[in-house]
């Protein structure tokens, strides 16, 4: 799993990059900019597998985030990923966008507006 | 030129009341599921790439539609949450609709289109925005740059939108459809005049009447002195049984009407028989039949039980042979797996143990094992016993809840037997399909077509089992 981090209108941009499973699900909670407070947007473009410890990791960061008064935006969902969400519903816990960069943005406007 | 197709769950909400187990986007107009017309009104207004979204569930519809390769163009998905309005929509599929003018079709509506006409001139020359709505819900909205805005707009028929919204629409809908409108839309099936589809597989009995206009769907058997029509939908994997009527109604898929009832006015599904004026629903006990059947009797059942133990001795003999040289190489290579397994038995016996045999169907003797059906040699002798019958139902397993049968059906429609109906016919012999062909032999078999479907099961069976 490589985890590439950018900015975008000051928003944490964590691009990730192969699978996402359990024995990579630990990695992003090690990850400073996942596991911290500031409002992210995860781009899962280079995801190619994504399996349940995934998803819940995926959960998890949204969940701290949202407790902490922050937000989590998902990008670019590709086919295999966009099955997982679909057939756990976990479309209804995250707001998807196509664009990370538009995600971005949005989250940011979201933030000035607060 | 781009599409979106939004369509949130309460959109259709009502759809999952009045036909439970249809995805509302597959819910089918006049035979063509709904979603293929947004899909045909996409690709006259040029649409290069369609996206369809929705906070609910697509994967069915992406079953069904898959990638659009079918239609020529390239289909997307996407969820969206409850909440999102059109603007965090389109936001949200920026990617999607940057640098194209983009369709927007919002809600569970009816685009009144025509095949013959184009609508990109119309689509690219007016200005962003509402270009058409729907009375109670929905509408069609334009978005990004126009192509030509300074054109004149071209002379283009309007779009109308009808929100379907109710049993009551749906009916009125696909009604009108199929009686003024089957010239606007690309309609499934074939017929050499106007007004009248026959699917594929439609068997018509000598005596039956068919008065168009009429839309018939694929795998549907129409039985003797049944009149179909004037102003009949009728779905797939349909039976309509001896002398009933259907006029001015839909039947859905999957559906069995049963002998000389009189359908006027009314949608069918499985055993749910509505009124789109009322909207009242008669929902029947049993999960398929409409009408309910009479009991054969004590004196036919003992023939046919009689019947059937003289017709699987036969086979026992014939088959003894190939049994006797291929079973014990099975066991000895170990491709002979038993299992003991609890079923529901028929009449008085609660709960019958059979052990199931099977054999991979790999090698010279899995191969002939399947031809000769060896697996189910042992259970013929069941049949001598009077546990169960050579051809019916398949057996139910006591552990399996969902294919339990209830008291009634126990009585009078479950058989278990060695072979199936659905296996006679080459049916799949699992789900709603393999439980109206079971159905209806049930209650239409009689001992000697019973020898007859249990001939065709031996032959079908190692087709069935050969692998693709």
């Amino acid at each position: 799993m490589t985890i590439t981090e950018t900015t975008h209108s000051n928003i944490h941009l964590v691009a990730l990059k192969g699978a996402l499973d359990a024995s990579t699900a630990a990695t992003l909670a090690k990850n400073s900019v996942l596991s911290g407070n500031l409002p992210t947007v995860i781009d899962l473009s280079g995801v190619d597998f994504l399996d349940s410890s995934g998803l819940g990791a995926l959960v998890g960061i949204a969940r701290k985030k949202r407790a902490a008064n922050s937000d989590t935006l998902l990008a670019c969902l590709n086919t295999n990923v966009r099955k997982v969400f679909e057939i756990t519903h976990a479309y209804r816990l995250f707001d998807i966008y196509d664009d990370p960069y538009t995600a971005a943005e949005e989250l940011s406007k979201k933030i000035s507006a607060l | 030129m781009k599409t979106l197709i939004v369509i949130k769950e309460q959109n259709h909400a009502w759809v999952r009341n009045a036909f439970p187990g249809i995805h509302p986007l597959l819910l089918t107009l006049c035979n063509k599921p709904y979603i293929e017309y947004l899909i045909d009104f996409a690709i006259l207004s040029r649409s290069e790439e369609i996206r369809i979204m929705s906070d609910g569930s697509l994967g069915e519809v992406e079953a069904y539609c898959m990638n659009g390769s079918r239609w020529g163009v390239e289909l997307t998905y996407s969820n969206i949450r409850t909440t999102d309005d059109i603007t965090t929509i389109l936001q949200k599929n920026s990617r999607f609709c940057r640098d194209n003018r983009t369709m927007v079709i919002n809600g569970f509506v009816f685009v009144d289109y025509d095949k013959e006409s184009q609508y990109d001139s119309i689509i690219n020359t007016m200005p962003d925005g509402v270009i058409a709505s729907a009375e109670n819900e929905g509408c069609l909205i334009l978005r990004g740059q126009e192509r030509n805005p300074d054109a004149a707009p071209a002379p283009s028929p309007p779009i109308n939108l009808e929100s379907i919204d109710s049993i009551e629409s749906y009916y009125r809908i696909s009604l009108d459809i199929l009686k003024n409108k089957s010239s606007q839309f690309v309609l499934p099936g074939y017929g050499n005049e106007p007004e009248c589809f026959i699917g594929r597989n439609v068997v018509i009995s000598k005596s039956a009447e068919i008065e168009k206009p009429v839309s018939i769907g694929n795998n549907v058997q129409i039985l003797s002195g049944t009149h179909i029509g004037p102003d009949a939908i009728v779905g797939s994997n349909v039976i309509i049984d001896k002398n009933s009527t259907v006029t001015e109604s839909i039947v859905l898929d999957n559906t069995y009407i049963g002998e000389e009832l009189d359908i006027t006015g009314k949608t069918a599904f499985q055993n749910m028989l509505s009124d789109p004026g009322t909207q009242a629903v008669l929902s029947m006990e049993d999960p398929h039949l409409l009408r309910s059947t009479q009991n054969n009797g004590t004196l036919s059942a003992l023939l046919r039980q009689i019947t059937h133990a003289i017709t699987a001795l036969t086979i026992i003999i014939l088959l003894m042979l190939p049994f006797l040289l291929i079973a014990p190489l099975l066991m000895v290579q170990g491709k002979w797996k038993k299992r003991l397994t609890d079923y529901h038995g028929a009449g008085d016996k609660k709960v019958i143990s059979i052990a199931t045999g099977t054999i991979p169907n790999q090698g010279v003797t899995g191969k002939l094992a399947s031809i000769f059906s060896l697996n189910r040699y042992p259970l013929l002798f069941r049949v001598i016993k009077g546990d169960l019958s050579l051809i019916g139902n398949l057996p139910a397993a006591v552990s399996d809840n969902s294919s339990a049968p209830d008291q009634d059906n126990m009585t009078h429609y479950y058989r278990p037997a060695v072979f199936s109906y659905a296996e006679a016919e080459n049916w799949p012999v699992i789900g709603s399909d393999a439980a109206i062909v079971e159905r209806y032999y049930m209650v239409h078999s009689n001992p000697l077509k019973d020898i007859g479907m249990t001939m065709k099961a031996l032959i079908n069976l190692p087709h069935k089992n050969t692998p693709k």
